[in-house]
């Protein structure tokens, strides 16, 4: 992939993720957890991104944390607070909208 | 009990941590102990040795100062784009206008002190050099801390009214320029050959005096009198064809031809008719050199702007050639 169309996707995915993480963290989970099942469901993220987004969303009241001390490794877990799913709310209309505008652009019935 | 390993860790949570405020410290720490150790973790299920997973994570991780600021939002530029612009301008201004009067300034009190040529522009040089570097710095500096502080400062807004007139190319806004040179030259020349028969000056027996040494009827004044001539058809070569690089070196041409004999003639007394000075009481005392040196520098200075506006023009009609053929 060139370096344009690299920097394009990542300008398009850039607020997926943001949207990708509230509805997943309806379910409580730790960063690197999070880093996988993404990836994994194919909502691409790489580390760098995600961990400093996760603590700018908790410092925005978007998503509440709570360590977790059972295991020998100490993890924040993190989950999406009553603002978060509002938030989540508003952008996948905005998100369908975008969608569903898009697909009147490519059928040829906007133009 | 710390292996070699863990120390590594250890020192790089250590250094990014010292990045952010103290009360974040703790929290931050441990997030990152979380995130290494898991992506150490991840590394190790697929094979590595854990020294060398800890050293790849941590590597990847790249600079603990970059990682901290990504953390934190903080800017890793010096000044951004809110700030950019308000501070280009403000630095050129200061530079455009500040400097130039300084270094000027320098030059004339270095000269009126009569210091050697070679001392007064090196002084100029020096001070120049020093006041471009504080007035570069100090703004600079405030822009760069008001970057960082939290909350939006008042940013310079633009308006409409900024818009800088569009230079007229046309003919018809050179038929001024072309009027006052003529005008102007047209005097120039008649008070030279006024001064020469009916000058206001006369002396004890009634003659008037001429400002200018008889002399330099033999030769000089007479090139002095081709020169404004040519001035004149230069400023008819403006008017038909605008500026344009090689009008530009005919105006330094036609300035050198001018200022140099002047000045030469001047500076070396056989400019200005003995008689003449005999009659209004030169030297004044004191005051007769430096009232010379502020002619000579006043003199040198109007040359050389003269020069320097001919290129401006030069540039600026280059400049805004696709706008103009964009109005066509």
């Amino acid at each position: 992939m060139d370096a344009t169309t690299a920097s394009h996707l990542q300008e398009l995915r850039r607020g997926t993720v943001v949207l990708a993480c509230l509805v997943r963290l309806r379910e409580p989970d730790y960063g690197y957890a999070l880093l996988e099942s993404l990836n994994g469901i194919g909502v691409t993220v790489d580390a760098n991104t995600l961990y400093p987004l996760l603590r700018r969303l908790e410092k925005q009241g978007l998503l509440t944390s709570e360590w977790n001390t059972d295991e020998a490794r100490p993890r924040k877990f993190y989950r999406t607070s009553p603002a978060g799913e509002q938030l989540a709310g508003v952008l996948t209309a905005d998100w369908k909208n975008i969608d569903r505008a898009l697909a009147r652009l490519t059928s040829g019935e906007g133009s | 009990m710390t292996t070699p390993a863990a120390t590594l860790t250890d020192r790089y949570v250590w250094a990014a941590a010292h990045n952010l405020p103290e009360p974040q410290r703790e929290e931050f720490g441990r997030e990152l102990r979380e995130r290494i150790g898991d992506e150490v973790d991840a590394r190790r299920q697929s094979g590595a040795p854990t020294d060398d997973a800890e050293f790849a994570v941590l590597v990847e991780l790249g600079d603990p100062a970059a990682l901290a600021a990504k953390y934190l939002d903080r800017p890793l530029h010096l000044i951004g784009p809110r700030y950019y612009l308000t501070w280009k301008r403000l630095v050129t201004t200061l530079l455009a206008i500040v400097l130039p009067i300084a270094v000027g300034a320098v030059l004339l009190a270095q000269a009126l002190a009569g210091a050697p040529v070679g001392e007064v522009f090196a002084s100029a040089f020096s001070v120049g050099f020093s006041l471009a570097v504080q007035l570069a710095f100090w703004p600079t500096l405030v822009f760069a801390i008001v970057e960082r502080s939290p909350g939006s400062g008042p940013v310079d807004r633009w308006t409409p009214e900024r818009l800088p007139t569009i230079p007229d190319d046309g003919k018809g806004g050179r038929l001024g320029d072309l009027i006052a040179s003529l005008v102007f030259l047209g005097l120039f020349a008649g008070v030279i050959i006024w001064q020469g028969y009916g000058a206001p000056v006369a002396n004890r027996l009634g003659e008037s005096v001429p400002v200018l040494s008889p002399d330099l009827w033999s030769f000089w004044i007479p090139w002095f009198l081709v020169v404004i001539g040519l001035e004149m058809v230069f400023a008819a070569a403006i008017y038909v064809w605008g500026w344009n690089w090689w009008l530009a070196i005919v105006n330094l041409l036609l300035n050198v031809a001018f200022a140099v004999p002047a000045l030469w003639l001047f500076t070396s007394g056989q400019l200005v008719n003995p008689e003449f000075l005999d009659v209004v009481g030169w030297p004044w005392g004191e005051a007769g050199g430096i009232v010379a040196t502020i002619i000579v520098f006043a003199f040198i200075a109007v040359s050389v702007w003269d020069v320097i506006d001919g290129v401006i023009k030069t540039v600026r009609r280059r400049g805004g050639s696709a706008l103009s053929l964009g109005r066509i």
